[in-house]
């Protein structure tokens, strides 16, 4: 197996990391409004991985398909992306039909990601400042 | 006549969620022509893959939140709605 590229690594944990700190504050909601239970921390452990590990296979893919030919780089990442959608999907359904999770709780997280990214260039512009600085 | 109704709701169901699947042929698209600009500017300026590679990661998460809205859309009228909707059909008929 290819080593894992240290871009894709540094990304995956700043991912990571924001879903857990969302992660908990969405826990946090749900207790303040009462409205806790363990379907709730099911749903959510569920949904929280499902939203990394996407991201992390994404990070495969890319990297994968930035050593190829544009053609072949273009059909990996199209079939990746519809290989994703049906494992996100699955396990969302799942969450949905499975009355152990919480249906908030495993739909929410799923866009905890994209969150964080808007939130990255906070941080990307703290990185390049110390880069500078050095 | 409730047959019919509930089937229609159904099928509209279906349809519905169908047709939020569309959105989500676009993020392939998106992604695949990005890497193949990414893989362009790398064969440039090979010295750069780092930068690109963590820029292009950022770039199509983002292009692939269009298709996890039309996912979510689309199970949610699945699996929930159908539901919903014939217990407000039945509750409305009583």
């Amino acid at each position: 197996m290819a080593k894992v590229d240290t871009a894709v690594i540094k990304e995956t944990k700043y991912i990571g990391g924001f879903v857990i700190v969302l992660s908990v504050l969405m826990e946090v909601v749900f207790l303040f409004l009462k409205r806790w239970d363990y379907t709730v921390l099911l749903g959510n452990l569920l949904s929280g991985t499902v939203a990394v590990g996407n991201f992390y296979l994404m990070g495969l893919a890319v990297q994968k398909a930035l050593g190829k030919e544009q053609s072949e780089a273009k059909k990996i990442m199209h079939t990746s992306q519809q290989l994703r959608t049906f494992g996100m999907f699955v396990a969302i359904a799942a969450g949905v039909l499975v009355p152990c999770f919480n249906i908030i709780a495993v739909i929410v997280p799923v866009f905890f990601p994209r969150i964080a990214i808007s939130f990255r260039p906070l941080f990307k512009d703290k990185d390049s400042k110390d880069v500078i600085d050095k | 006549m409730l047959e019919i109704a509930v089937g229609i709701i159904l099928g509209c169901c279906a349809l519905g969620a169908g047709a939020a699947m569309i959105a989500g042929i676009g993020p392939g698209i998106g992604e695949g022509n990005a890497v193949a600009k990414a893989c362009e500017a790398i064969g440039r300026q090979p010295e750069s893959k780092g930068d690109v590679t963590s820029t292009m990661l950022m770039g199509c998460a983002i292009a692939e939140t269009t298709g996890l809205y039309a996912l979510v859309i689309a199970i949610l009228l699945l699996f929930v709605a159908p539901g919903r909707f014939i217990d407000i059909l039945i509750s409305t008929i009583g």
